[in-house]
């Protein structure tokens, strides 16, 4: 018997409710009992100033209602203000709520409300006033204006159901989820506040020409903007007025001066520039969940923080204001507040990315914009935070190099045997290589300069790479799920009736040829490549109609302001503001159980001729009931994962084939996709639409995790399982790749 | 001209015990010893073996079926009986059973293979100092091949260790332990008697081996280690461990005694090849024991200048 690892044997305890109250200091521990004693809520503020906005401005253009709209839920954020807490403003009336878009939900909410208190996967509570409010008043009012809803305008009845419900050339993550994957102009908006766009709109309003044509649209985007920025300048206002008054009525004389200097906080920050770490630190949970608020999607995420922040440290521990004590148990703060940002998703995106994970994100360590390494005293007191605070969010991670001091590897090897998950490991080589390749296509280099790289380079998310203030772009979407598109071609295209699909014994993807014609194994692989090919296209053309729609009507202002040059070129985030635009991108998932699946075919049908490919086409089609014998064939063959270039050499040749054919098409905004293996979790829900495949898996089992071999496949061990691995070209893959490897703790050498 | 093989039962990526840093582990076939409390018992035969795992055996049948020798029988609603005996290790049963409770432990590999199987993992074991090691079964049963791996293995750069009960011709000993980084030899037992008794061979040959190897291999740069197992009820009172102290204590270089405390993981491998355990229901011994804690005191006293470690991972690493 093991004992379980810290980690593992506190989300059992927390998950039972006997502990919740972990941190570094009393402070950390109530506000961390308070995020856990709540169970994930829907607060209806965004939905109802959405609703009452677009009610009023029928007939208006387009920006200039969704920017007032935005403007009017920072006009109605709540004021509560709690005890312990020494950051202030919360995206919801209730800790733990989602601040859902109503434009992006409505359609299968007002379908699926009844069941959202006791569905199986991410159910929500909600009051019944909210219920009646959202049944009676605000779903009738957007169930037929959601993007979803729009796409099927453009797109055939088949199509609308293949991209969400096939399971094989899938969109629907990018239906629901606009405004996401973003890594703001943190060391902007910390050093000088919103204050300096606010200023910068209103000179570039005055600048305009009314004689130029171009300056029509760019009045209302100036003027949008600007009422948006007031409505944050005044919400600063009202939480330091609700500080203000929770100080008047505070009896503990320590606490009622921190409450008087969180109210004189919130008249600087994050209206103004930060003065101290402690409004550094309000500034970067501000902005956070703002863009949470205002987006709908996954992974605002802090970046290189321990760059921006360490400046405001420095000099507080210069001036005697701060201790090293003090400053990790601000960033404590940040993490218990950041995780109460649950991730409000339909019952389908439930079922395949469940958890109410919002993938924030946060890195230490990598180089400086000289190549040095950039290491610092917060690199080590964010990993330690997270040791104390033990939160979900964000993801902590290092970014690795050949410079990285030892110390802060063991730093972060500490936290790793928490067994929490965090933090993950990033190497830097690989991210720079993927970012100066970043959405320019095959044969080109991104817009990003090496400077760019080095300074604001960081991961998004799971592990896309980016750029503080510098792109923007939903970084997940297309998901191809390649073991069902190789399934695809033994099948000739038709999902196999055993299989919880609604497309079950019916034609999911095209007929690739029927598989007794194969007489080669390059002809049955030409096939797998056509079908390959064939999701990755289908999914593209539909996210290309998804990405007009966002750019006329799903604009975001609160993200465009902190995109570097976007208010210049008074262009919206979602119409190409920023310098580099990338996304949506094609994410492969299934990878190694589509390559032990070409493996199998190849020894057991082609090599070996044990069996026929119909006879496999029959085995998946009937699950293997009655093709046992041909299972153990299938599943003996040799499979990724073990150092064996017999099944290797296929996985680097459709990993090379998947990119190409990604890295050609090109996006709406005029960038080219790109290719990303990050989907974590998802394997499962695919994995459940999906029939019997050639390597012997049973249908609605999971496929195999992100990049990683096929459970329990890589039977020769780590090392050799990290060879495979490193027989594949990794930055072809210009969003990411992701590979979780699990080490029994045995495994590991005990501390000397 | 065929190049030599040895029959090799197991190899084993990215062990961390046994030598320094990450380790492959080459398990070696056949051993002349048959101590009582073998944890491996695979290693005993040097030619390859059917071994069942009765854990993934479902009772399908299939096995019976395709047998060509009629090796297997089976009730129905039980486990699958083998006759181990008559198993000709043909294979036609490991690759039709759909539970892979079957396969065959033992396949013949040249030097040359071992070293490549040996170098695969180069870049794992730089940082740490890792390398290869030679285990068994007694490495020394095949010391011809043995010592070629070692030596292709030491020429390009890996950490090189075995080890060996030490139970050989000092030439064959020698053959291969001149090529190690690191020699772990076992001490049983002192009385030559009981040593008899309990691993079916004496000690003389053993305790030679020991002397002469603590005086040569430091010469050539390479470190022994003398490791005593700890057999609870047979060698682990106070006078078996004091004399093997003692022993120690006046051998050459003073070399590092490593106490290894009883484990019965073994246990269940003896009925996957058709064999007895001799010691069923031992308990393991746990690492702070406060008997292993009075046992590593007592050598230390009567070993003072070596150093004395407890546990096969506690070893002195550099």
């Amino acid at each position: 018997m093991t004992t379980p690892t810290a980690g593992a044997a506190l989300g059992n305890q927390l998950r039972a409710g006997t502990v919740a109250k972990v941190g570094s200091t009393k402070r950390i521990q109530e506000l961390n009992g308070m995020l856990h004693s709540n169970r994930p809520n829907v607060d209806i503020t965004r939905a109802r100033a959405y609703t009452k906005v677009y009610k009023a401005t029928e007939g208006m253009p387009s920006l200039m209602r969704r920017y007032k709209a935005s403007a009017e839920v920072y006009r109605t954020l709540t004021d509560n203000v709690y005890d312990y807490e020494q950051l202030v403003g919360w995206p919801t009336k209730r800790i733990r709520g989602a601040n859902f878009a109503i434009e992006l939900h409505a359609h299968w909410l007002a379908e699926d409300l009844p069941n959202l208190r006791d569905r199986t996967y991410d159910p929500f509570e909600i009051t019944d006033e909210d219920y009646k409010e959202l049944e009676e008043e605000l779903l009738p009012y957007w169930k037929d204006k959601t993007m979803a809803v729009q796409w099927g305008h453009y797109v055939s009845k088949e199509e609308w159901n293949r991209g969400q419900f096939g399971g094989v050339s899938d969109v629907s993550n990018y239906l629901c989820a606009n405004g996401s994957h973003f890594i703001p102009a943190w060391t902007d908006v910390i050093q000088h506040g919103f204050v300096k766009y606010y200023e910068k709109a209103k000179a570039l309003l005055a600048a305009l020409d009314p004689n130029d044509p171009e300056s029509i649209d760019k009045r209302i985007f100036y003027n949008g903007i600007i009422e948006v920025l007031e409505a944050i300048r005044d919400w600063g206002e009202r939480l330091s007025a609700a500080c203000a008054r929770k100080a008047q009525q505070e009896k503990d004389p320590v606490r009622k001066k921190e409450l008087e200097d969180m109210a004189a906080m919130m008249q600087r920050v994050p209206w103004g520039p930060a003065t101290s770490f402690h409004d550094a630190c309000e500034t970067a949970w501000a902005v956070c969940f703002f863009l949470f608020v205002e987006g709908a999607g996954p992974s605002i995420t802090w970046g290189r923080f321990d760059q921006y922040m360490y400046p405001y440290y420095k000099a507080d521990i210069e001036k005697g204001i701060l201790t090293p004590e003090k400053a990790m148990e601000l960033i404590e703060e940040l993490y218990v507040r950041v995780t109460s940002n649950v991730w409000f998703q339909s019952t389908q995106m439930a079922y395949i990315f469940g958890g109410y994970y919002r993938y924030p994100h946060l890195d230490v360590g990598g180089l400086d914009e000289n190549g040095k390494d950039a290491s610092n005293e917060l690199s080590y007191l964010c990993l330690r935070a997270m040791r104390y605070a033990k939160t979900t969010s964000p993801a902590v991670s290092l970014l690795l190099h050949q410079k990285t001091p030892d110390s802060l590897l063991y730093e972060a090897c500490e936290l790793a045997a928490e067994g929490m998950g965090h933090p993950s490991f990033f190497n830097c080589e690989g991210l720079y290589s993927m970012l100066e390749h970043r959405a320019s296509g095959p044969e080109a280099y991104s817009n990003y300069t090496r400077k760019d790289i080095l300074k604001f380079g960081s991961p998004i998310g799971c592990v896309e790479p980016g750029a503080e203030g510098l792109q923007y772009g939903h970084t997940d979407s297309g998901i191809i799920n390649v073991a069902g598109a190789a399934l695809m071609a033994v099948t000739n295209g038709v999902m196999p009736r055993e299989s919880d699909n609604m497309f079950a014994g019916k034609l999911l993807t095209f007929e690739s040829g029927d598989p007794a014609s194969f007489a080669t194994f390059d002809q049955f692989y030409a096939a797998v490549k056509a079908q390959i090919k064939y999701a990755i296209e289908e999914a593209h053309a539909n996210l290309l109609v998804c990405e007009k729609l966002l750019a006329e009507q799903f604009n975001l202002p609160t993200f465009t302001v902190l995109l570097e040059g976007a208010l210049e070129k008074a262009k919206d985030a979602t119409a190409g503001g920023a310098k580099v635009n990338v996304g949506p991108t094609m994410n492969m998932c299934g990878f190694g159980t589509m390559v032990d699946s070409v493996a199998a075919i190849k020894k057991v049908v082609y090599q070996d001729h044990a069996a026929t490919l119909p006879q496999v086409r029959d085995a998946c089609m009937e699950n293997f009931r009655g093709y046992e014998d041909l299972r153990v064939k299938l599943q003996a063959a040799p499979k990724y994962g073990n150092d064996d270039d017999f099944a290797d050499d296929i996985a680097a040749d459709l990993w090379e084939w998947f990119a190409q054919c990604t890295m050609r098409l090109k996006m709406y905004r005029g960038h080219y996709c790109d290719a990303a293996v990050q989907m974590v979790q998802s394997n499962v829900g695919y994995g459940a639409m999906t029939g019997a495949t050639p390597n012997g898996r049973l249908a609605g089992m999971p496929l195999s995790d992100t990049m990683s071999a096929t459970q329990q496949a890589d039977t020769h061990g780590p090392t050799a399982a990290a060879r495979s691995y490193g027989k594949l070209d990794f930055p072809v893959y210009t969003n990411g790749t992701l590979l979780n490897m699990w080490i029994s703790q045995s495994e590991l050498m005990e501390k000397q | 001209m065929e190049e030599k093989t040895a029959i090799i039962f197991d190899i084993g990526r990215f062990r961390n015990t046994d030598g320094p840093g990450i380790r492959t582990i080459i398990f070696f076939k056949g051993c002349p010893l048959r101590c009582r409390w073998c944890s491996n018992p695979f290693g005993l035969e040097l030619h390859p073996q059917l071994a069942v795992n009765p854990a993934k055996c479902t009772g399908c049948g299939k096995c019976v079926e395709v047998c060509p020798h009629g090796v297997n029988a089976i009730t129905p609603g039980e486990k699958v009986r083998v006759d181990f005996a008559a198993c000709q290790t043909c294979g036609t049963c490991t690759a039709a059973c759909p539970g892979g409770a079957r396969a065959i432990s033992g396949r013949a590999y040249t030097a040359r293979q071992l070293y490549q199987e040996a170098a695969k993992d180069a870049a794992f074991y730089r940082k740490g100092g890792g390398g290869v090691t030679l285990s068994g079964g007694e490495v020394l049963l095949q010391y011809e091949v043995a010592a070629e791996t070692l030596r292709l293995c030491r020429t390009n750069y890996l950490n090189t260790c075995i080890e060996t009960s030490a139970y050989a011709p000092w030439d064959h000993l020698w053959q291969v332990a001149q090529y190690c980084h690191t020699v772990f030899v076992d001490l049983k037992h002192m009385d030559n008697t009981q040593h008899q008794a309990m691993t079916g061979v004496g000690n003389g040959v053993i305790l030679d081996n020991i002397s002469r190897l603590c005086r040569e291999l430091p010469r050539r740069g390479g470190k022994v280690i003398v490791r005593m197992p700890l057999i609870p009820g047979y060698n682990d009172d106070d006078e078996a461990v004091a004399a093997g102290a003692r022993f120690v204590a006046e051998l050459d270089g003073a070399p590092e005694l490593n106490l290894l405390p009883y484990h019965n993981l073994g246990e269940s491998k003896y009925e996957m090849i058709g064999a007895a355990y001799t010691l069923p229901g031992l308990e393991s011994r746990k690492r702070r024991d406060p008997r292993l804690l009075a046992i590593q005191a007592l050598c230390q006293q009567l070993a003072p200048r070596n150093r004395v470690s407890l546990g096969g991972d506690a070893i002195d690493l550099g």
